[in-house]
């Protein structure tokens, strides 16, 4: 006896409604296609929406770890002291902390020349990556010069720039930073701090390890700096990616709640053949209820009828929403493995409840009226 | 008392729309184990009306049912539906077999919805007796009236009841065909005890029973 045989046998309900809907083939394949349209509608809507996002915070890059401490100009302070420095490095438990000095300069290399932003580091590795050559962990002497500038004046590392009337040797071309960033280095010069004029800094970027990380120190920072007056301001960029992130969570409902109609269209129409199968089949639900089928047990059977069509929909549906979010995902983000994560199954479980669900409600009202009839009204012939 | 089934000042009357028709006058009816009894009547008599009462499918105005010695007349739905599993087995002029369902599945249908793990045994053994143990995987579109008729008397008998009930058993079937299921009734009631009542206008069936009871305009002559 195979395993859907002793299925059968446990639960007679199902054998029952798998016989009935194998009766009319055309009409329980086109209920269980308008499941399949809503289950694949609200998996795939899900699923694009998710893409969205992924690609979305891609481009963003992870600023949200990044924070920047500015002297807060409407109280009269002009730039950031030593002081404020070792005060923020204090307050950081968790990151790096590099202060900031920048000057618009002339750069020249042989007869190319440029005016451009001029960063003073000292240490721009905890900010950037190289893209050639590399960056020394104290930047003490020589010049890191940005992917724009790098194009613009034909720099590789190694080659000597000068910047207004100092020469620098080039240790490293940066990679350019796609995305957001709060010290952006592709159109700029990055020297020593020294060799920038001033004795304050312009800003002081925190680099956290991660988006709670970088609040914590924010916060932390306030307290510390800003106790007796209000001396800095202080810059989350976690707080735009928290906005794009509620931003994208409103998007994805909305695509859900579109993909909710086309099921509730199918449930309409899962009631509709219920309706006019329990009709056709009133002699022979009369004649179950005849030989001791309790009214219970006829409810059953067309909940099972009505379960399985949701299932069947649910199942293929699912299968076809996985086939369409791969096929988005290699096309948009160039990863068609991005489909199976997490936030992804939840929107397919979602929607394969919701299919099941939808019809096992609309198989409620049949079922309540079938087996409700008498069955002296239901013999007759 | 030893009626496995009575009826005692039973009426039954119907409102269709301000007119009250009365199906059944003061009918007083009852069977014993083992009697065939044929009730005969003109259509529109009230045969049927006391089939579904005899049946518990229908319950009276006023009177009283008894069966197995206890009263009946107002069960449940649930009760009722237990009481006609337990005791009774319906035959029908139109077989009215689930076109779905093989013969055997036919047989063990009213056993399907309940723990009865000797009821495919019993179904294939029944099949067997009426003949039909090789057409155990047909389907009712498969078998001829003649076959159909014995696949719902096996159903019928599946949970062993007391009484079977027929309505025009022979309705549907040619004069040989109907009178070998008439011989397989006689078998039954003598065999298994059962208490057999036919409603029909079939006169061929007054040569099996035991008693005759005619039923006009609701009233038993």
């Amino acid at each position: 006896m195979s395993v859907l045989d002793d299925l059968f046998r446990r639960v007679p309900a199902l054998l029952m409604a798998r016989r009935n809907l194998s009766r009319n083939r055309i009409r329980s394949g086109l209920a269980v296609l308008g499941i399949i349209i809503g289950v694949l509608a609200i998996a795939s809507l899900g699923m694009f929406g998710t893409t969205l996002r992924t690609g979305a915070s891609q481009q963003l890059g992870d600023i949200g770890n990044e924070i920047s401490v500015s002297p807060n100009f409407q109280e009269g302070i002009e730039e950031l002291t030593e002081r404020d420095v070792d005060e923020i490095r204090r307050a950081v438990t968790d990151g790096a902390v590099v202060p900031v000095r920048s000057e618009s300069k002339l750069v020249s290399r042989g007869d190319r020349q440029t005016v451009t932003t001029v960063y003073g580091m000292e240490d721009p590795g905890a900010l950037y990556e190289a893209e050639e050559g590399r960056i020394p962990d104290r930047l003490r002497q020589g010049a890191l010069v940005g992917s724009g500038t790098a194009g613009l004046l034909d720099i590789e590392p190694g080659n000597t720039i000068s910047v207004d009337g100092r020469t620098y040797r080039v240790s490293a071309v940066l990679a350019e930073q796609g995305g957001i960033s709060l010290v952006s280095p592709n159109n700029a010069v990055i020297v020593p701090v020294e060799d920038v004029n001033g004795t304050g800094y312009s800003q002081v970027v925190v680099s956290a390890d991660s988006g709670q990380a970088a609040n914590e120190s924010a916060v932390a920072i306030r307290e510390a700096l800003n106790e007796r007056e209000e001396r800095v301001s202080v810059f989350e960029l976690q707080s735009i990616t928290a906005g794009i992130n509620e931003f994208f969570g409103i998007l994805n409902a909305f695509l859900i709640g579109i993909g909710s109609i086309s099921l509730v269209v199918a449930g309409v129409s899962i009631l509709n053949v219920m309706l006019m199968s329990t009709i056709e089949r009133r002699q022979e639900i009369g004649v179950l209820r005849a030989v001791g089928v309790q009214r219970g047990d006829v409810i059953r059977m067309i909940l099972a009828e009505a379960g399985l069509l949701g299932v069947a929909g649910g199942v293929i549906g699912a299968i076809l929403a996985v086939g369409a979010g791969v096929a988005l995902n290699a096309f948009v983000l160039n990863d068609p493995l991005a489909t199976f994560q997490v936030a992804n199954l939840l929107y397919i479980v979602l929607a394969v409840g919701f299919g099941v669900g939808t019809s096992v409600l609309s198989g409620l009202y049949p079922a309540w009226k079938a087996a409700n009839e008498r069955p002296v009204e239901a013999l007759r012939k | 008392m030893n009626h496995i089934i009575e009826l005692q000042r039973v009426w039954k009357r119907y409102d269709t729309g301000g007119e009250v028709v009365e199906a059944l006058r003061d009918v007083d009816f009852h069977a014993d184990p083992g009697e065939f009894v044929a009730v005969m009547g003109p259509s529109g008599s009230g045969k049927s009306t006391m089939l579904n009462v005899l049946g518990l499918l229908d319950t009276p105005t006023e009177g009283t049912v008894y069966l197995d010695g206890q009263d009946v007349t107002d069960l449940s739905d649930r009760e009722m539906t237990v009481h006609r599993k337990r005791f009774i087995g319906f035959i029908f002029q139109s077989f009215h077999l689930i076109p779905t369902l093989s013969a055997l599945e036919n047989v063990e249908m009213p056993t399907l919805f309940g723990d009865d793990p000797t009821a495919r045994d019993r179904a294939t053994r029944l099949l067997e007796r009426v003949g039909l143990g090789e057409r155990l995987d047909h389907r009712p579109d498969q078998l001829s009236g003649g076959q159909k008729q014995r696949v719902a008397i096996a159903r019928a008998l599946i949970n062993e009841p007391r009484i079977l009930l027929a309505d025009e058993p022979t309705g549907n079937l040619d004069r040989k065909t109907g009178r070998s299921v008439l011989d397989l009734f006689d078998e039954i009631r003598r065999e298994d005890d059962v208490a057999v009542i036919a409603v029909t206008h079939d006169p061929q069936l007054g040569d099996y029973a035991d008693r005759t009871v005619e039923l006009i305009d609701g009233r038993i002559q």
